[in-house]
């Protein structure tokens, strides 16, 4: 087992991967810009390296000194939680270089994985449903029209290297191909350097629904079955929760067995997600694998009982997943709490909490880094909490979950915390009947 | 009495633990000691101390010296801090003399010091000209990201 682990992240996800550690008797470094000298982190780890003044890009993202730090302070493993370097293939081999254990997969797989058409080919090609849509890249625009034609409008022009919507088109009608198609690759060569196109199926209002898998180094490979992240805005999760609504046990068996045939033909090890895109007619296809630990982890652990942080290092420490998945218990909800106003278009509030009460209670879990006097950095991503509830079923969950945001207080900084409680009002949410374009017709009221 | 031997008594309260030291010969006595201050930085919960190199930063420790000699602490310092999370060698090579001493002139561009990071060696160079007053890390100890390293008197 590792002796000490270097935590190459911040916030919310640190301190839960520090408490994972604790629990297993591993030392732990925390790793910190000057601007998070004072985040609960830095202070709940065993030692604590500054590493870079606030911007990103010269302290997380800095892999010289995140390297620099673990060889002084002896760490022996990295976990790098998500989001900043997670999937950064570099990382990966470069910890490997310098003697360290990357607690997630190698680079070759990040490599094969980030790859989008790569990751879809290898699903197709080991029988896990993937979108129609074009094999590979599209050499040209006749090419392209006859591919569309074969599978049939509406079609979406995507970029090979691409994410973050752009070099994104949707094709509604073949007179529409021709500029759709030059567009794309004029904007993915802009954003990417790459202006190659792929084409799919074009799925409408999708619901997003996503695997949780575990693998390890002897070839075991477990589902812990799905998480429903419909509720985004802008591509960005809000809530999430498990079971989904929209599934019943044949789909999960379904599904759950896909992703672990999808995750078993690439050998892989530690915690991974299989997104998954749930048409109106329950067909399930494969759109991506995510090779890291997910922010929404949580709403999995109190379903399935597990604690995935440490089934991450009992695996990269070469052990067998100890936890193997029951019969899901319950269902849980998790609110993402993040520094915004959603009465200003979910304007980010940066700023000095000068009161907290964090709810509480049973089948009440709150991750967060804040403290009461604690001031938000502006350099980083605005989520300062999850909340998590746990009820015998849906119903009981979302009142637990109105009882504890209406708990929940934040003073000093405006949240998300209304948007939620005002979501947990919509029927069309409570009926556990809506798909992703769910928050694009939902308007918060002041 | 030997003023070098004050200088000497003065050194060793200033780089170990002691705190007092009084010493007494032919009816003269001196007595050195040391000012230890906590500054409160933040109002959250108070952890066990942890045994480490790199301690968190609930409190700094200002260590001054009441010294008898006076002068040298009024004046404010230029302080050289590490670009780089590495280590610090005050030397080129192990068997190397040491790039600057206490008290050595120095120019902006000369060499104080190496950090070593991922194997390579920056070196790290003056951009003030002056005197070294201190030297605030040890030879071979880990250091972070503008952790202050020696303390210059601008000339």
């Amino acid at each position: 087992m590792f002796n000490k682990i270097l935590i190459a992240n911040r916030g919310e996800i640190a301190l839960r991967i520090i408490r994972s550690c604790k629990e297993l008797g591993i030392k732990t470094v925390a790793i910190h810009s000057e601007a998070d000298a004072d985040s609960l982190h830095v202070t709940f780890a065993d030692e604590a390296v500054c590493i870079g003044p606030p911007a990103s890009k010269d302290s997380y993202l800095k892999i010289p000194a995140i390297i620099s730090a673990a060889q002084v302070t002896g760490a022996d493993a990295i976990h790098p939680g998500y989001g900043f370097l997670a999937e950064n293939a570099s990382f990966s081999e470069i910890c490997t270089e310098s003697n360290i254990k990357f607690i997630g997969p190698s680079p070759q797989m990040i490599r094969a994985m980030g790859d989008k058409a790569f990751a879809k080919d290898t699903m197709r090609k080991n029988g896990v449903p993937v979108i129609p849509g074009s094999d590979g890249l599209i050499p040209d625009i006749n090419e392209g029209k006859k591919i569309a034609e074969e599978i049939g409008y509406p079609v979406i022009i995507k970029a090979s290297a691409g994410g973050g919507g752009k070099g994104m088109r949707i094709v509604w009608t073949d007179e529409e191909f021709e500029k759709a198609f030059q567009t794309a690759q004029t904007e993915a060569e802009a954003s990417f350097g790459n202006p190659e196109v792929y084409l799919e199926k074009y799925i409408e209002n999708p619901r997003h629904v996503e695997i949780q898998v575990l693998g390890d180094m002897f070839g075991n490979v477990y589902h812990y079955g799905e998480r429903d992240c419909s509720v985004q805005r802008r591509h960005q999760k809000l809530i999430e929760e498990s079971p989904s609504p929209a599934l019943d046990i044949q789909l999960r068996n379904k599904m759950g067995e896909a992703a672990v045939l999808g995750a078993k033909s690439v050998n892989y090890e530690g915690a991974g997600t299989i997104e998954f895109l749930l048409d109106k007619n329950k067909n399930f296809y494969f759109m991506e694998m995510n090779t890291r630990i997910q922010v929404e982890h949580p709403v999995t652990e109190m379903i399935y009982d597990v604690d995935l942080i440490r089934q991450q290092i009992i695996v990269a420490a070469k052990r067998k997943v100890e936890t193997k998945p029951q019969k899901p218990n319950g269902h849980s909800i998790e609110f993402r709490i993040n520094a915004e106003d959603p009465s200003k278009n979910f304007r980010p509030s940066p700023g000095k909490i000068t009161s907290l009460h964090f709810p509480g209670g049973f089948g009440v879990r709150v991750d967060s880094h804040i403290y009461q006097s604690y001031s938000i950095p502006p350099y980083y991503d605005s989520l300062i909490a999850k909340l998590i509830v746990w009820g015998k079923n849906r119903e009981h969950a979302i009142n637990r979950g109105i009882r504890a945001l209406e708990e929940f207080t934040v003073e000093g900084i405006k949240t998300t915390i209304p948007f939620h409680l005002q979501v947990l009002q919509d029927s069309r949410f409570l009926s556990g009947n809506f798909d992703t374009s769910f928050l694009d017709k939902f308007e918060f009221k002041e | 009495m030997d003023l070098n031997l004050i200088k000497k008594l003065v050194r060793i309260v200033d780089t170990s633990g002691v705190t007092d030291l009084e010493i007494e010969e032919n009816g003269l006595k001196v007595k050195i000691a040391k000012k230890i201050r906590n500054s409160q930085i933040i109002t959250q919960p108070q952890f066990a101390p942890q045994t480490s190199l790199f301690p968190h930063h609930t409190s700094s420790e200002k260590v001054e010296e009441t010294v008898i000699s006076t002068g040298e602490s009024a004046a404010v310092m230029h302080e050289i801090k590490s670009p780089i999370v590495g280590t610090f060698y005050r030397a080129p090579a192990p068997d190397a003399d040491s790039y600057v001493q206490v008290g050595d002139d120095v120019a902006v561009g000369t060499v104080l010091c190496i950090v070593e990071a991922m194997k390579l060696m920056n070196e790290i160079e003056s951009d003030v000209s002056g005197k070294i007053v201190k030297i605030l890390v040890e030879n071979g100890k880990p250091v972070e990201y503008n952790q202050t390293l020696f303390l210059i008197q601008p000339s």
